[in-house]
């Protein structure tokens, strides 16, 4: 008997998935996260498995583990001095980033503080070419120089980025086998070695951020393994990643930029893998906390991947699950501003205070205390008890805003509702442009500890198909990671004008990223069935943006270049709704990814029902100002075959369903909450 | 349901997302890359009557949020479903501002009525004309800035017009990405049309149209409760482009700030007559042209960052800007490079608010980003032609906080070409690029350092142009004690021999071997520099902004060995108390300019060419000047020295 544990640490909560490859079966649990002792947790987890399911550390066959402590540590700035070298004379490159800056309507506007303070940068004598050619090898001694300033200054850690390493990495590996003699103390962190693509400061950031949270986080990273071995868990220990698949936590440690987005995606990675499962082809997560709401476009299972992802006031350049921030979550505060108009954000009161109606120090009436007051959540227990709606003090919060608005409490509970989802449908509407997608094809599947509450209204006004809410939708992030596979990039810059001539090399360049690929497979300990992706960059010739494109080998080995470009083409109309035939096409980079395949659980059917659904009790809930008798179900009594008629109230352990009227809803096989428009 | 405090985000919210599904639909099939590089381009959804009522909230142009486009919508008598109309001329209607910016326009209805237009423009890369992209400094008549077509069907009933295509394929160098993005901005406001009559089945007909006259009203009220916190009064600022034209004078933009109750009056009397070159800016003389507010309108941003930006915003301004001025130029002057004069009138706004608002306005960013651009041939003889990014300096220092580094304020709204892709695509070699240190003027918070950029030319007979830079002759302003900035270089080969500098040239020519070195202007500072906190200073010091010297010179903070020595700081700082400061700071050259070109003078040579026709005023100003420079010494008063010239002129020209 083993068991396989997927595990995901969030600022208040862990969650855990536990799957019994003996009987099949998922388990979940939920704990309070230890943020002041990261990794008790964990072993008050392994404590309740061991009583409650008589799960013993020596039978966890699989282990992976997301968390933020990479993000945080940039949001929060708390993290270790570092140093940067660069090419000398381009020594500004984290100052000027790309030079725009972030309000441009605002004259006091200013870029964010670099992580990496100016005095700590330090230019190299070195130069390499476009080429590839060294022009100026680095010599010792202007190294040696550097590193005694960097320790002078402090610093714990250096990166190195210098111009045209993505081409020839030479220099870079040149001055890390330099420090490692002069400073073997200092982690290196080389921006060719952490995502070698072309554009400096892009490039530099996204090493940047690499080496500023690894102290932190391969500290955390140490402390959780030393927890779990002293306990008895033997088996590998995985970490999520920012593209959605999983890796060794020795790699984690070393490559930390791989691991920051861990939590957020391998939550759109379980969305994704269970609304598969469910049937459910064309999909839009929509995961809501405290001081988040965030969407992501899944189709077949398949999440959408990008570059660019937001990581507090940075992007980060490496392949990421593609996940957009839509609104402040249940936080967001409702205020009314100097001439009496009503507005809620983007000010959160997060999950500390957090609404007033949880009674932990809010006094600011949030979204989540409209929702109270309308009479709509509290009705059994959240969050494992650990909060308890308090539709008094709720309705206390909104009643001087209702006074000066001159409407009733609940009024304003409606008024609230529809502002924050029709900022919402303004933040998804552009997703939904962006990626030239019909929300009418999609379903919301809605997690997190507010998705549920709010996902219909917002799906109403986005005419989408429906509402999917899955059956323990707190525990989908510690899902994903249980079903991720391992999964590791590889990308060369070519930068070349694709024509037959061309082909020789591309055709070199893949053949060193497979074997690259399949090492990397291999220190993993994985020895399954892999699948290797290929794909490249292009534009035409002139463009400043490139597609990433889908390819075939066999292109590159028959030696015909028109294939590679019709491709492209292909996908620049597909894309763009153009193509031009005649235009050059320009290559920048070769993409390759690798994938170990992790065994994927079977969902569980749930018990079929033989009655009715039946409320626990009914309540008087308020849908647009409106008062309606609202049935409040409970998650548990529910079974495959339930319709319930909305206005209706599903409450659950971690999360409360909203379902206003003329909406359906039909729990399916495996227990999710099918939601609809009601057809008349 | 009415619309009304309650609910008056949702209509909002609701509208904003229309313009941005406009914008996302533009970016992403148009042709040109120049559109997704510097998002020049716009998207609006106006009222029946042409107001914009809501706008993409990150793309796109920053100056058009509260365009007024009635006089295009005028030009029809009778829209019909289906309809698309285009233009982009300067001369008809004002609302296109350069021959590269087609504008169109579409009606949507509702159950056959009109309920609004959606409206954009995108700036193509060439529209024909005497040089390839169509914008040169040097062109004098709108006839050599290409293809100009006047207000057109272009889409008739749902039926394209060809022959406009037509005209457009004759006239241009690139046809296809003209022809493209055309696509894109009709694909663009097919999807506003789609997505508005959404909205109003959502909300019904009458409560759209009331809604969206409240969602106007609502930021007029936002505006006029800002300006009803400004302190009534009559504000003068002017500020001077380099040059009027090739080797000119200085181009003078001037602004009396006229705040009353809560409304304000931009009076651009006391501008330059148009010139000759194209710097001029074609308003019409429209009250509310979008041009003459983008100023006000980043001064009300700033002032409350929840201002809605659209067309209600501006109402409680108006501008007068005289006939045949540059702000408002008549038939046929050119105005392909309009931006650069824009720039100004942007300084100005922002300097005249300075005089009564000096505890919130932040000093003058200085304009004037010189975009580099570069024709080279590669090494298998391929003519290479690039733009390489703007050069400019940074925000000028807040009431609150140090500007911006390399880019700020106003002008903060382009990228950068990555040193690593311009090297990739053009055989130059990079030997620095990043920010000058003490380009950033002293002050309490100090002005944002300059960019700059130096690199080595590899081949003959390569042309580098440096378009719209600026402020190589009278440098940009300081607020409340602090310094002035420093004025933009631009050198051939510094430190060696054959050093050159360019002064305002805006094109060189060069060989292989040739260093080209570019320095942004410097930004103004806010505030005492003597009353920087020393530590601020060192940091400064240590992180290379200021040097050990300016800070001595100009902080009063004495630095050695990496630590201030408190004592002789002290020492310094107390001996050094200045009177109370005036508001602005200008620099050495300016206040040289000003000497002979003070207000008087300038009020009676602007009365005096007022009094001429519009085609004589560019050519007397340079008369004048020339006859003003050759007086050296026993200058009479202004009034008399003037009154004698402008006889003189009379007399000469047979004027009345």
């Amino acid at each position: 008997m083993t068991y396989r544990i997927g595990v995901d640490v969030g600022g208040s909560f862990t969650d855990f998935a536990v799957f019994d490859t003996g009987t099949e079966k998922i388990s979940t649990l939920k704990v309070f996260s230890r943020p002041d002792a990261p990794g008790e947790e964990i072993l008050a987890a392994l404590d309740i498995f061991s009583v409650r399911d008589g799960i013993e550390p020596s039978e966890v066959s699989y282990f992976t583990h997301g968390t933020t402590v990479g993000v945080n540590t940039v949001i929060q700035r708390n993290g270790h001095d570092i140093a940067l070298f660069t090419t000398k004379n381009f020594e500004d490159v984290l100052q000027v980033a790309r030079l725009k800056i972030p309000e441009i309507h605002n004259l006091y506007s200013v870029r964010p503080e670099p992580l990496i303070s100016r005095d700590r940068v330090f230019g190299i004598e070195e130069r390499m070419l476009a080429t590839g050619e060294i022009l100026k090898a680095p010599n010792e001694e202007d190294v040696e120089r550097a590193v005694r300033a960097a320790l002078e200054a402090g610093s714990k850690g250096i990166v190195l980025a210098f111009l045209h390493s993505y081409r020839n990495p030479a220099n870079e590996n040149a001055v890390k086998a330099m420090i490692e003699r002069l400073a073997p103390q200092l982690p290196v962190v080389s921006s060719a070695a952490t995502w070698p693509i072309i554009r400096e400061y892009e490039r530099t950031i996204t090493a940047v951020i690499s080496g500023y949270v690894q102290p932190r986080v391969a500290n955390y990273l140490d402390r959780f393994e030393q927890v779990l071995r002293e306990r008895g868990v033997a088996c590998p220990l995985l970490i999520t990643k920012t593209n959605g698949g999983v890796m060794g936590i020795d790699q984690a440690r070393a490559e930390c930029v791989q691991m920051i987005l861990s939590g957020t995606a391998s939550g759109v990675i379980g969305a994704g893998y269970l609304a598969k499962a469910s049937g459910f082809d064309r999909i839009m997560s929509l995961d809501i906390g405290g001081t988040s709401a965030d969407v992501a476009v899944i189709v077949d299972g398949e999440a959408q991947y990008g570059t660019g992802e937001l990581i507090g006031d940075f992007q980060i350049h490496v392949p990421s699950v593609s996940v957009s921030s839509v609104g402040q979550g249940g936080g967001s505060v409702a205020w009314i501003d100097r001439l009496g108009v009503l507005h809620v954000g983007p000010e959160s009161a997060g999950s500390t205070p957090g609404p007033v109606c949880y009674g932990r120090g809010g006094t600011k009436p949030t979204i989540t205390d409209a929702m109270a007051a309308a009479n709509l959540i509290g009705h059994m227990p959240l969050g494992y008890g650990a909060v308890n709606v308090d539709h008094t003090a709720s309705k206390a919060a909104l009643a001087p805003l209702a006074e000066e608005l001159g409407i009733g409490v609940e009024d304003l509970a409606g008024n609230i509702v529809d502002i924050s989802v029709s900022g919402m449908y303004a933040e998804v509407s552009a997703l939904v442009s962006r990626f030239a997608i019909d929300p009418r094809e999609f379903y919301l599947f809605a997690f997190g500890g507010a998705g549920a509450m709010l996902a219909c209204f917002l799906a109403k006004e986005l005419d989408m198909r429906g509402v999917v809410v899955p059956p323990t939708p707190g525990v989908v992030s510690a899902y994903g990671g249980l079903i991720a596979d391992l999964k590791n990039d590889f990308i060369r810059t070519v930068y070349c004008e694709v024509s037959d001539e061309a082909l020789a090399d591309l055709c070199a360049t893949f053949d060193v990223l497979e074997t690259e690929a399949r090492d990397w497979l291999e220190t993993q300990g994985y020895r399954g069935r892999n699948s290797i992706r290929l794909s490249a960059d292009m534009r035409y010739l002139g463009q400043s943006f490139e597609i990433e494109t889908p390819v075939e080998a066999a292109w590159f080995r028959e030696g015909d270049a028109a294939l590679v470009r019709r491709a492209f083409h292909r996908e620049h109309n597909r894309l763009y709704g153009h193509a031009d035939e005649e235009a050059g096409v320009q290559m920048i980079s070769l993409r390759l990814v690798i994938s170990g395949t992790t065994p994927k659980p079977p969902l569980n059917p749930i018990a079929v029902a033989t009655d009715p659904a039946k409320p626990r009790f009914h309540v008087e809930g308020w849908f647009s100002g409106r008062s309606w008798v609202t049935g409040v179900y409970h998650r548990a009594d529910l079974a495959a075959g339930h319709r319930l008629r909305g206005p209706a109230i599903v409450a659950q352990d971690d999360t409360t369903t909203v379902v206003p009227p003329a909406f359906d809803v039909l729990v399916d096989r495996f227990g999710n909450l099918v939601i609809t428009k009601t057809e008349f | 349901m009415a619309i009304d405090r309650r609910n008056l985000k949702v209509l909002a919210n609701f509208c904003s997302a229309a313009a941005d599904a406009m914008a996302f639909t533009l970016m992403r099939t148009a042709h040109s890359a120049f559109v997704k590089e510097t998002e020049d381009f716009s998207c609006q959804i106006v009222t029946r009557e042409g107001l914009a009522f809501a706008n993409p909230r990150q793309f796109g142009a920053p100056w058009y949020s509260g365009i007024d486009y009635a006089p295009l919508l005028e030009a029809f008598e009778d829209y019909e479903e289906g309809d698309i109309c285009i233009t982009n001329d300067p001369y008809s209607g004002f609302v296109a501002t350069h021959s590269p910016d087609i504008h169109i326009w579409k009606p949507v209805f509702f159950e056959r009525e009109i309920a609004c237009f959606v409206v954009g423009h995108i700036h193509n890369t060439d529209v024909g004309g005497a040089v390839p992209a169509s914008l040169s400094r040097s062109l004098s008549e709108i006839e050599q800035e290409g293809l100009r077509i006047p207000p057109t069907k272009l889409v008739s009933k749902g039926e394209m017009n060809r022959f406009v295509l037509d005209v457009i394929r004759a006239n241009v160098r690139l046809p296809a990405q003209n022809l493209g993005d055309l696509q894109a901005q009709i694909a663009s406001v097919n999807v506003g049309e789609r997505k508005i009559q959404e909205i109003i089945r959502r909300f019904g007909f009458e409560t759209f149209i009331a809604g969206v006259a409240q969602i106007l009203d609502y930021a007029e009220a936002q505006t006029r409760n800002i300006l009803a916190r400004v302190p009534d009064g009559d504000y003068f600022f002017a500020d001077y482009a380099d040059e009027d034209s090739v080797g000119g004078k200085p181009c003078r933009i001037a602004l009396t700030l006229k705040i009353s109750g809560d409304e304000v009056v931009l009076d651009y009397t006391g501008s330059d007559p148009q010139l000759g070159s194209s710097l001029n800016m074609p308003t019409g003389g429209r009250e509310r042209h979008p041009l003459v507010m983008v100023g006000l309108t980043y001064v009300l941003y700033t002032l409350d960052n929840s201002l809605l930006l659209n067309a209600g915003t501006l109402r409680p301004a108006r501008a007068i800007l005289p006939e045949g001025s540059v702000v408002n130029c008549s038939r046929p002057a050119a105005v392909g490079m309009r931006s650069l004069t824009c720039a100004m009138t942007q300084i100005v706004t922002v300097g005249a608010f300075a005089q009564v608002l000096p505890d919130l306005m932040p000093a003058a960013s200085p304009g004037g980003n010189a975009i580099m651009n570069i024709k080279t041939t590669s090494r298998n003889g391929r003519p290479v032609m690039a733009s390489i990014g703007p050069v400019g300096g940074g925000g000028g220092g807040t009431p609150f906080g140090d500007g911006s580094d390399g880019a700020g304020g106003a002008t903060g709204f382009l990228r950068n070409t990555p040193i690593e892709i311009s090297e990739a695509e053009v055989p130059i070699r990079f030997l620095r690029y990043g920010l000058e240190p003490d380009t950033g003027a002293p002050g309490r918070y100090r002005g944002g350092l300059s960019a700059i950029m130096e690199f080595e030319i590899s081949a003959p007979e390569t042309i580098i142009t440096a378009r719209n830079r600026n402020r190589s002759i009278m440098p940009a302003w300081g607020v409340n004690g602090a310094h002035a900035g420093s004025i933009s270089r631009f050198l051939r080969n510094p430190g060696r021999s054959d050093e050159v500098s360019l002064g305002n040239t805006d094109v060189v020519h060069c060989d292989p071997g040739d260093v080209i070195r570019v320095v942004g202007p410097g930004a103004g500072g806010y505030g005492d520099p003597l009353s920087r906190p020393t530590d601020k200073v060192l940091k400064d010091v240590r992180r290379g902004a200021v040097s050990a010297a300016s800070a001595e010179r100009d902080y009063g903070v004495v630095i050695r060995a990496g630590r201030v020595e408190e004592e002789a700081t002290a020492t310094i700082r107390s001996g050094r108390r200045p009177a109370v400061p005036e508001v602005i700071t200008h620099g050495v050259e300016r206040r040289a300019f000003e000497a002979i070109w003070n207000l008087e003078r300038y009020d009676l040579l602007t009365a005096f060419l007022a009094s001429q026709p519009v085609g004589w005023r560019y050519f007397l100003k340079h008369r004048i000047f020339e006859a003003v420079e050759k007086v050296t010494r026993d200058r009479p008063p202004v009034a008399n020295e003037m009154r004698m010239l402008f006889e003189e002129m009379r007399i000469r020209y047979a004027l009345t």
